[in-house]
């Protein structure tokens, strides 16, 4: 707490909130920036569920989107529908440590979308497909794997 | 808690030392960082052998597929299920049973978040392995 005693003529009480002022502002901007990228840059609310398998986001994640309007966004990026198969082809063609890819669909969507783009996924050599989907909330799951805290093990 | 007292100085000047509470804000923005791309979940779903063989005569004759019909129907082997006692026969299946796999088989015009149901109780019910049905 920095307090000058001064011996001038006025006594000013008020506390000095710029600085204060400059660093919510800051914060306000990072969030703003930051949320939107978090939600991944296109409309798509994944379902709900209870027995989920926790997936923490690694580097070398490929999430493929379906948005509320059946569109394709590969890794947040939209993607023509006639060049998927190509861009997947080319990721999981060739030697990985992983053949998943994480799909996170709108949850209103048809199912014929989604076994669409699953269906094309297994072409084009993706093996396992992790389906996006968050925890209702209150609830926790009823497998017992699931609840092992994340980052301890793959 | 630096404080002077100061003669020359014309004016008290009560300042609160924001600082800390910097220190705070950004150790929580940290935090929430971090936590958000944790929390991520997913159901693992095995994708159909994109070259089946061509005969594969009677493939495994007790295999269990979980068909999710339109308005929020549901099946298994054939056999309709109502929606409120899906959990309870899925765990009459799987609790003896040895092979925890399940094939899930969704009508296209359902709605996706029903298969996604369909995947939990499964799951719940002790499924390790769910397998998507072709088209």
């Amino acid at each position: 707490m920095g307090m000058s005693v001064g011996g001038g003529s006025g006594v000013k009480a008020e506390p000095n909130v710029t600085p204060m002022i400059d660093v919510m502002l800051v914060l306000l901007i990072i969030f703003m920036i930051t949320i939107p990228q978090i939600n991944a840059g296109f409309k798509a609310v994944p379902p709900e569920g209870q027995n989920l398998k926790p997936h923490p986001e690694e580097d070398g994640d490929q999430v493929l989107g379906i948005d509320d309007q059946g569109r394709y966004y590969l890794n947040k990026q939209p993607v023509r529908n006639e060049d998927l198969e190509t861009l997947v082809k080319d990721i999981y063609g060739k030697e990985r440590d992983d053949y998943i890819m994480y799909v996170k669909a709108h949850k209103d969507l048809q199912y014929l979308k989604v076994i669409n783009a699953l269906d094309l996924l297994s072409r084009s050599g993706v093996r396992v497909a992790a389906l996006i989907t968050e925890q209702t909330p209150g609830t926790e799951s009823l497998v017992e794997s699931d609840r092992i805290k994340p980052g301890g093990s793959q | 808690m630096g404080m002077s007292a100061g003669g020359g100085g014309s004016s008290l000047n009560n300042e609160i030392n924001v600082t800390p509470m910097i220190d705070v804000l950004l150790v929580l923005l940290i935090i929430f960082m971090m936590i958000i791309p944790m929390s991520r979940k997913a159901i693992d779903t095995q994708l159909p052998d994109p070259n089946p063989q061509p005969a594969q005569p009677n493939v495994n004759p007790d295999q269990i597929v979980l068909e999710i019909l339109p308005d929020d129907k549901y099946a298994i082997n054939k056999e309709p299920v109502e929606k409120a006692q899906l959990f309870t026969r899925l765990k009459a299946i799987y609790d003896p049973r040895p092979e925890k796999i399940i094939f899930v088989k969704g009508d296209t015009m359902t709605v996706y978040a029903n298969v996604i149901w369909a995947m939990d109780q499964a799951r719940g019910a002790g499924v390790k392995v769910i397998g998507v049905a072709p088209k």
